[in-house]
C-alpha cells in the first residue's frame, strides 16, 4: 500500500514539467560537490551573502528575465531572435541619456567637470529606466505587427530586428562604448541588499507575469493560440492581439535585461551586450520543457534552465575551461537536451516505463 | 490589354521576386556610379565579388537548405574553425592540398551529423545547428586561443593570382588603363555557384530538395507518402552545406591569411539574408539559386556604397541590410498572401468591393510610406549627396602602414610609459603619440607629417596608468588578436610601461575577436590624447 503510494508519487514527480530541470541542476551541482572544493561556501561580508551558488544565480539573472519572455513568445509558436539586439538599443540609450557628453553634444561647461563623477548623471535615475524601457517595449511592439498583423513567420520577422538592431543602436551612440560612472544606476546590476539586486528584479518580474498568466485568462490565451492559432480565432480569441502582447513584453524584458547588463558592465557596448544571448534564453525555455511547436509554458521552469545553463558556465569556469572553449560544451549540452527531447529516445523511455508497469 | 499583363505576371509570378532583387542590384549599382566617379572603374565592380567570395560559396549551401525549410547557424563557426585548423595545419608544415581536402572533409562530417540530428532525430534545424555552431567555435579555442598567421606558399599563390578578364583586358589597354582582376577564390566561387543551379534545376536530389519544402514545409509529409527519401536527403543536404561552410572558411582564410576562432562572426546572418534578398523563402520549397547571387551582390553593394559615401559608419551597413531583408520579406508574404486577400474580397460586391481594395491599397501604402519615411529621414542628413568634392575613397583597401616598432621602442626609451599607435582607417593614417610620465603628450601623424603636443598633469597620467592596471593590462587576459584589418578598420598598438614592466598588445577594430577590455583601455588612452582632426 505504501510503496503504491510512493510509486504514484513518484510518477507525479517524474511527470511533472519541473523534474527534468530540476533534475539536470541536481546533477550539475553534485558534479560541483563532487569535484570542486568550497564550491557551496558562502561568505557573508559587510552583511550580504557572497559565494559560487549566489554568483550562480546573479549572472544568470540576464538570461532568467529574458526567459520569462521568450517562454511566453514561444508559447504561442513563435520565437523571438531580436532580444539581444534589443538588449544593446536599451542599454545604449541608457548610456546616451546619463552621459551624452560623449557623442558630441553640447553641455554647458559647467556639467563638463563632472561626466567623471559617479554622482553625475545628465537625466535623472527614473527617467533613464522609463525611457530605456519605452523604447524596448517598441521594439517589442514592431516585431508583435511584423508576426501579428503582417503574418510574417516569427523566425523571419525578428531577424530583421536581429540583424538591423545592432547598427540602431551604434547608431545611438555614433559608435562609441559609453563608460556609465553614474553610482546608483550601477546598482541594478551590482548592488546587494543580502542577495543581488538584480535577483530582486527577476523575482518581482516573475511574480507579475505568474500573476498575469496564471491568475488571469492570459496564460490560457496563449497556451491555445500556441496549440493552435486557427482554432483558438473560432472560439472567439483574438489571437493577433495575444500575438502583440507576447511580443512586446518580451521586447520588455530584454528592455530591463539590457538595463541589467550593461549596469552589470558600466559600459554601453553596442557590439557585445547580448551577443548570441538569444540563444541562451531561446535554450534554457528549452530545457524548461516548453515545447517549440508551442502550446503549455511553465515560467519556473525556464527560470531554472536559464540556472541550470549558468550552472554549467560556472562550473566550467571553476574547473578552469577557457571562456571561449566554454561554448563547444554548451553545443554538447545542446545535442544532449536535443536527444532527450527526441521522438525515437522517448518512445524508447516510454517503452522502458510500459514494460515495468506490466512486469510490476 | 491590361489583363494580358496581369495574366502573364500571374504565370510567372514565381520569378518576381528574383527579377525585383536584379533590378535593384543594376539601379543600386547604376545610382552609384552616378554618385560616385570612382565607381565606375570596373575593379571596383570584381571587387565586389573578390571581397565576398566566401560569402556566395556559403550563400549557396545555405540556399539548399533554406529551399528545404531548415535553416542552418552553424555556418560561421564552421568557417573560424576552417581557418584555425588550416591555420596550425599549415603551421606544422603539412601539404596545403592535403590540408585543404581533409578540411572539407571534416566540414562534410559535421554536416552529416548536424544533418542527422535533424532528420533522423527530428531535432528543430535552427536548433541542432546552433548546437553545431557552438561547438565548433569552442573547438577553435581548443586549437588556440591567438590568431595563427599563415605563411604557405600555395596559399600565397592562390591569393596573389590574378585573373585578368579578356574582353575587359583589350578595353583597357586600349584605354591604357590598369585591366580589371579577379581572383582565383570568385572563380571557385563561381563553380560553386553554377553547380548549385544545376544541382537545384537538374537532379533528382535537387528536385526533392524544392518537394519537401514546398507549402510552408508542410510537404515534407506529402514527399514522404510520394516515396522521396526524405531522411536521405536532407542529411545530405546539411552534409552539403557543410562542404560549402569548409570551402568558404578556406576562401576565408586566403582572404585574411591567417586563422582565429572569432572570424566570421555573425556571418551566417549575412548569407541568410543574401538568400532572402535573393528571393528564396525562408518557409522553403521556392526560389532561385541564381538569386542568392544578387543577394550576395546587393549585399557586398551596400558595403561598397557606405564605403565610397565616406561619412556614413559602417553600421549603417547592418540597418541598411535589415531594412531590404524587410522589403524582400514584405514582397514575398505579399506573393505569399495575395491568394488569401483575393479570395476575402471575393464574396464583396460593387461599393463594398471598392472599399476593401481601397482600405487594403490605403493599408499597404502607409505602411511603406511610413518605412520609407523615417528612413529616409533618419539618411538624409549623412547621404552627402551633392558634395562630389570628398572623393573619399578611390580604392577599397588602403595600403597597410606597418607598426612603427622601432619608432615605439625608442620613444620608449626615452622615457614614455605609454606609446599608443593607431594605423588605417577611411583616411589611411598613421598616428603615434607618445604619453611621458611628467604629463607631456607628444603626437605625430603620418610620419612627421604634421605633430601635436599636449600638457597634462601628473596626477592625470598617474590616474589613466591605474585605470589601464585596473583593467588587467599586465594579465593573460590582454592578448594579441592581430589580423589583416578591413579596408575602413584600425589597427592599434598600444604600449605600456608601469613599474619597469612593458607590454605591447596589437588589435584590429571591426572585428570582435580582441578582449573587451582591450577597447576599454583604448578608450581611456584616446580620451586624454589630442586630435589631428582627421579620422
Amino acid at each position: 500500500m505504501k510503496d503504491q503510494k510512493f510509486s504514484s508519487l513518484l510518477k507525479k514527480a517524474t511527470e511533472s514539467r519541473l523534474f527534468l530541470p530540476i533534475l539536470a541542476l541536481a546533477i550539475i551541482l553534485l558534479f560541483d560537490a563532487l569535484f570542486i572544493p568550497n564550491f557551496f561556501a558562502i561568505q557573508v561580508r559587510n552583511g550580504d551573502l557572497y559565494g559560487r551558488i549566489i554568483d550562480i544565480a546573479r549572472n544568470a539573472s540576464t538570461v532568467m528575465v529574458l526567459s520569462l519572455g521568450m517562454t511566453l513568445v514561444i508559447a504561442t509558436g513563435g520565437i523571438d531572435l531580436s532580444v539581444g539586439a534589443v538588449m544593446a538599443i536599451a542599454a545604449s540609450v541608457a548610456a546616451i541619456m546619463m552621459n551624452p557628453v560623449i557623442i558630441g553634444l553640447e553641455l554647458p561647461p559647467d556639467l563638463m567637470k563632472f561626466i567623471n563623477d559617479p554622482n553625475f548623471t545628465y537625466s535623472p535615475l527614473w527617467e533613464v529606466i522609463l525611457v530605456t524601457l519605452v523604447v524596448a517595449t517598441i521594439c517589442g511592439v514592431w516585431n508583435g505587427l511584423l508576426v501579428a498583423y503582417m503574418r510574417i513567420q516569427a523566425m523571419v520577422a525578428t531577424l530583421i530586428l536581429m540583424i538591423a538592431g545592432r547598427g540602431i543602436a551604434q547608431l545611438i551612440t555614433n559608435g562609441v562604448r559609453i563608460q556609465i560612472f553614474y553610482k546608483p544606476y550601477a546598482f541594478i546590476g551590482q548592488g546587494w541588499v543580502l542577495l543581488p539586486f538584480s535577483l530582486y528584479i527577476v523575482l518581482f518580474l516573475y511574480i507579475i507575469t505568474w500573476l498575469l498568466t496564471r491568475k488571469t485568462a492570459i496564460g490560457m490565451f496563449i497556451e491555445s493560440v500556441g496549440i493552435n492559432a486557427r482554432a483558438s480565432f473560432f472560439s472567439g480569441i483574438n489571437e493577433k492581439r495575444i500575438k502583440m502582447l507576447v511580443y512586446t513584453f518580451c521586447g520588455f524584458c530584454a528592455g530591463v535585461a539590457g538595463l541589467i547588463a550593461s549596469s552589470n558592465i558600466k559600459t554601453s557596448d553596442a557590439n557585445n551586450i547580448g551577443d548570441t544571448i538569444e540563444l541562451d534564453a531561446i535554450l534554457s525555455v528549452v530545457i524548461g520543457g516548453t515545447s517549440m511547436a508551442g502550446g503549455r509554458f511553465s515560467l519556473l521552469a525556464s527560470l531554472i534552465g536559464a540556472i541550470v545553463m549558468q550552472a554549467i558556465t560556472t562550473s566550467m569556469y571553476a574547473l578552469g575551461v577557457p571562456a571561449f572553449a566554454l561554448k563547444a560544451i554548451k553545443g554538447l549540452v545542446v545535442v544532449f537536451v536535443i536527444l532527450l527531447y527526441s521522438e525515437p529516445i522517448r518512445v524508447f523511455i516510454r517503452k522502458l516505463t510500459s514494460r515495468k508497469e506490466v512486469r510490476s | 490589354m491590361n489583363t494580358k499583363l496581369t495574366q502573364y505576371i500571374n504565370k510567372n509570378r514565381q520569378f518576381i521576386p528574383i527579377t525585383v532583387t536584379a533590378l535593384l542590384a543594376v539601379i543600386a549599382y547604376a545610382v552609384g556610379a552616378m554618385l560616385y566617379p570612382s565607381m565606375r572603374n570596373p575593379q571596383v565592380f570584381f571587387n565586389i565579388f573578390r571581397n565576398n567570395s566566401y560569402l556566395l560559396v556559403s550563400a549557396v549551401g545555405m540556399t539548399l537548405v533554406v529551399l528545404t525549410g531548415g535553416i542552418d547557424l552553424s555556418v560561421s563557426g564552421m568557417i573560424a574553425l576552417t581557418s584555425v585548423v588550416t591555420a596550425a595545419l599549415l603551421r606544422e608544415d603539412w601539404n596545403a592540398w592535403l590540408v585543404i581536402i581533409l578540411v572539407l572533409v571534416m566540414g562534410m562530417a559535421l554536416g552529416a551529423i548536424m544533418g542527422f540530428f535533424i532528420a533522423y532525430l527530428k531535432a528543430q534545424p535552427w536548433i541542432a545547428t546552433l548546437a553545431g555552431m557552438w561547438f565548433t567555435r569552442g573547438m577553435c579555442f581548443f586549437i588556440t586561443d591567438n590568431a595563427i598567421a599563415i605563411s604557405n606558399r600555395t596559399f600565397d599563390l592562390i591569393s596573389r593570382t590574378r585573373i585578368y578578364i579578356p574582353i575587359w583586358m583589350e578595353i583597357s589597354q586600349a584605354q591604357s588603363k590598369a585591366p580589371p582582376y579577379i581572383s582565383i577564390p570568385v572563380v571557385v566561387s563561381f563553380v560553386i555557384l553554377i553547380a548549385g543551379i544545376l544541382i537545384a534545376k537538374y537532379t533528382r536530389f535537387g528536385r526533392t530538395i524544392y518537394a519537401i519544402g514546398g507549402n510552408e514545409g508542410r510537404n515534407e509529409q506529402s514527399a514522404r507518402l510520394m516515396g522521396l527519401p526524405v531522411n536521405k536527403t536532407k542529411v545530405l543536404v546539411y552534409t552539403l552545406n557543410g562542404f560549402c561552410s569548409a570551402l568558404a572558411g578556406i576562401l576565408f582564410s586566403i582572404f585574411v591569411t591567417s586563422g582565429h576562432g572569432l572570424y566570421a562572426n555573425g556571418l551566417e546572418m549575412d548569407a541568410i539574408a543574401s538568400v532572402v534578398m535573393g528571393g528564396t523563402m525562408l518557409t522553403g520549397g521556392s526560389g532561385y539559386v541564381l538569386g542568392t547571387l544578387f543577394g550576395v551582390f546587393i549585399l557586398g553593394l551596400t558595403q561598397t556604397l557606405i564605403q565610397f559615401n565616406g561619412s556614413l559608419s559602417s553600421w549603417w551597413t547592418k540597418i541598411v541590410i535589415g531594412l531590404l531583408t524587410l522589403i524582400f520579406i514584405g514582397v514575398q508574404s505579399l506573393i505569399l498572401h495575395r491568394k488569401g486577400h483575393r479570395d476575402r474580397g471575393k464574396n464583396l460586391t460593387g461599393e463594398a468591393l471598392q472599399q476593401f481594395k481601397r482600405r487594403r491599397f490605403l493599408k499597404a501604402a502607409g505602411i511603406s510610406l511610413a518605412v520609407l519615411v523615417i528612413f529616409s529621414w533618419m539618411l538624409y542628413p549623412k547621404l552627402n549627396l551633392g558634395s562630389q568634392s570628398s572623393p573619399t575613397q578611390v580604392s577599397i583597401r588602403c595600403t597597410w602602414l606597418p607598426y612603427r616598432q622601432e619608432q615605439a621602442a625608442e620613444l620608449v626609451a626615452k622615457g614614455a610609459v605609454i606609446v599608443y599607435e593607431r594605423n588605417g582607417g577611411p583616411n589611411c593614417i598613421d598616428e603615434l603619440y607618445a604619453i611621458y610620465p611628467d604629463g607631456l603628450i607628444v603626437g605625430d601623424l603620418n610620419y612627421g607629417e604634421s605633430t601635436i603636443e599636449k600638457q597634462i598633469t601628473v596626477e592625470e597620467v598617474d590616474l589613466l596608468l591605474a585605470g589601464i592596471n585596473d583593467y588587467g593590462w599586465f594579465t593573460d587576459e590582454l592578448y594579441d588578436t592581430w589580423h589583416t584589418p578591413c579596408g575602413q578598420c584600425y589597427g592599434y598598438y598600444l604600449t605600456v610601461v608601469d613599474g619597469g614592466i612593458e607590454k605591447t598588445v596589437k588589435g584590429v577594430d571591426g572585428g570582435t575577436d580582441a578582449p573587451f577590455l582591450y577597447w576599454q583601455i583604448i578608450s581611456l588612452v584616446k580620451g586624454v590624447i589630442p586630435k589631428f582632426g582627421v579620422d
